[in-house]
């Protein structure tokens, strides 16, 4: 009879080892949201000059284990005529690929789950499942508020779903692989991805901020809006499976930004100390989860028109020329990263300076027809 | 090692497809059959991945129930959503169709028992070089084709529900 690892019988070796990654995986996941809702208060809170919580434990660091813990006991609370089976099912729609994706990211060279290689393809695949559980949990609610954010997550997240891929396209072209060890193990020194293809990393920071429902882009929840969106029936744990998956599919993004732009687990030591890629790897990746605290602390939400139009006539357009582009000099150099770095920035530069102009031209615009509209009324309104 | 668990997951899989397959015909409320319908993409991905095709299994995924499953409830949102309370009156075509299925059913059942020997595919099926070659080159033309009349049939669905600019 063959033997697996530690002599235990290898059919019995396969369930326990799925059984440890899948306890590992929540761990992590748990674990990163307990984090992350702290931070995300304190953060806040520190710019806003306030103290943010500070009863629970030296300096409020437990706060959000007594958060969990209310939110675990607390009273399950459903609505009468709300659709049953699509209203439990919801939450696990939205949480089950979040955690698969934990499976492909590579915090060490031997820590992760595996090593696909069409990793990359297996994340994107991932995050867009998590549209299907939102749109239904907005539709299961039976509230129109909750059917809005559905229907406007559901625009929203399909949208930019196509930008955050085209993003990652240019990449791929770049490393030639879809395998996140191979991307990764592509940029080991100091220049990584973000120097030389700033412009895809800018696009997908963008379409990631909105696949996650971050500010400037939580119109599925906008609070002043629409009450909570999809989550206004959800009350205790179930509401609390979709906050986890929120802070868990932000954890996902930023850590495929830190493989894919900023050489993942490399950084100084890790040559001779393996295990401290994990270190940096997840400081980066906080790094980034800081970044998108900060912009929520700073920015004001989106109309959903412009949401779109920013989507569809700015990000999609100049990604695919950048494509075009990055493809072409791949072609045509043998070694593209200057090109590519000159194509890049000055993308990255005209998105910068063109995107004020354009804006104030439509706002003219629109403020010159509104104008127009309010005389035709007085107009008619004359005696 | 997984000789025993393979016919398993192959068993769970099929009753996964066809089960929710002729739910999605059976059932009445139409978001049940979305997502039932989702589910039969979903159980077809675990297929492909039993036949170790990773990439095929993953854009199945990406495609049909992160995309197209959501486009159908989007539009199934805008529906009213009253069950039907009559059968259907004009559709009578039932055993016709019954007929059908079974004198296509007949020779793929019989294709299917003659296969003896499963060939190995050359490439695995999680490498993208070799699948992308082969669209681009052998394929090629059909996948033009297929991707006029997908064009074609966006065009005609933005004419279909075009208001006239008044």
């Amino acid at each position: 009879m063959p033997i697996g690892p530690f002599g235990i019988d290898p059919v019995i070796w396969a369930i326990l080892r799925l059984v440890i990654a899948l306890a590992l995986a929540i761990f992590v996941l748990l674990n990163g949201a307990l984090a992350q809702t702290l931070l995300e208060r304190k953060v806040q809170a520190w710019m806003q000059d306030r103290l943010g919580p500070y009863h629970v434990g030296p300096y409020g660091l437990l706060q959000s284990v007594a958060d969990a813990l209310k939110l675990l006991t607390k009273e399950d609370i459903r609505a009468k005529l709300t659709d049953l089976p699509f209203f439990l099912a919801a939450p696990a729609i939205v949480f089950t690929p979040i955690l698969a994706s934990f499976v492909v990211l590579p915090f060490s060279s031997d820590v992760m789950g595996a090593n696909l290689n069409v990793g990359l393809l297996y994340l994107t695949t991932l995050g867009s499942m998590t549209v299907l559980g939102i749109v239904i949990a907005g539709w299961a609610s039976n509230n129109k508020y909750s059917l809005m954010g559905g229907l406007r997550s559901a625009g929203q997240l399909i949208s930019y779903e196509v930008p955050q891929i085209l993003a990652l396209v240019t990449v791929v072209l770049y490393v030639g692989s879809l395998s996140m060890v191979d991307i990764t193990n592509s940029q080991p020194g100091p220049l990584v991805n973000a120097v030389f293809l700033p412009f895809a990393f800018v696009t997908y920071f963008i379409a990631a901020l909105a696949e996650t429902n971050r500010n400037p882009f939580d119109l599925p929840e906008a609070e002043s809006e629409l009450v909570a969106g999809f989550l206004t029936e959800y009350s205790g744990m179930r509401w609390a499976i979709f906050f986890l998956s929120e802070y868990g599919a932000i954890t996902v993004v930023c850590a495929i930004m830190t493989t894919l732009w900023f050489g993942g687990w490399h950084g100084p030591g890790v040559d001779a100390l393996p295990i401290l890629g994990v270190l940096w790897f997840t400081l980066k990746t906080y790094g980034f989860v800081l970044l998108f605290m900060w912009i929520r602390a700073t920015l004001p939400r989106l109309r959903i028109d412009q949401l779109m139009g920013f989507c569809w006539k700015v990000l999609i357009p100049l990604a695919l020329v950048n494509i075009m582009a990055s493809a072409a000099l791949i072609l045509a150099f043998a070694d593209p990263r200057l090109p590519l770095a000159i194509v890049n920035w000055l993308l990255v530069a005209g998105l910068v300076v063109g995107l004020p102009f354009t804006q104030r031209r439509r706002l003219l615009r629109f403020r010159s027809r509104t104008r127009e509209t309010v005389a035709l009324r007085d107009v008619r309104l004359a005696p | 090692m997984f000789d025993l668990l393979e016919p398993v997951v192959f068993a769970v899989l099929a009753l996964g497809v066809i089960g929710s397959g002729v739910c999605v015909v059976i059932l009445r409320r139409i978001t049940a059959q979305a997502l039932l319908m989702a589910l039969t993409f979903a159980s077809m991905a675990g297929m492909f991945l039993l036949l170790g095709a990773e990439t095929i299994a993953l854009f199945q995924v990406l495609i049909y129930v992160g995309a197209i499953t959501i486009l159908i409830l989007f539009g199934v949102m805008f529906t009213k959503q009253d069950e039907r309370g009559y059968g259907l009156f004009f559709q009578q075509q039932t055993p016709w169709a019954a007929a059908l299925v079974i004198v296509i059913a007949l020779p793929v059942t019989f294709l299917a028992f003659s296969f003896k020997d499963p060939i190995t595919p050359s490439a695995k099926g999680g490498d993208l070089i070799p699948l992308a070659a082969s669209l681009f080159t052998d394929y090629a033309f059909p996948f033009e084709v297929a991707s006029v009349l997908l064009l074609a049939a966006l065009v005609g669905a933005i004419v279909l529900v075009k208001r006239d600019e008044g």
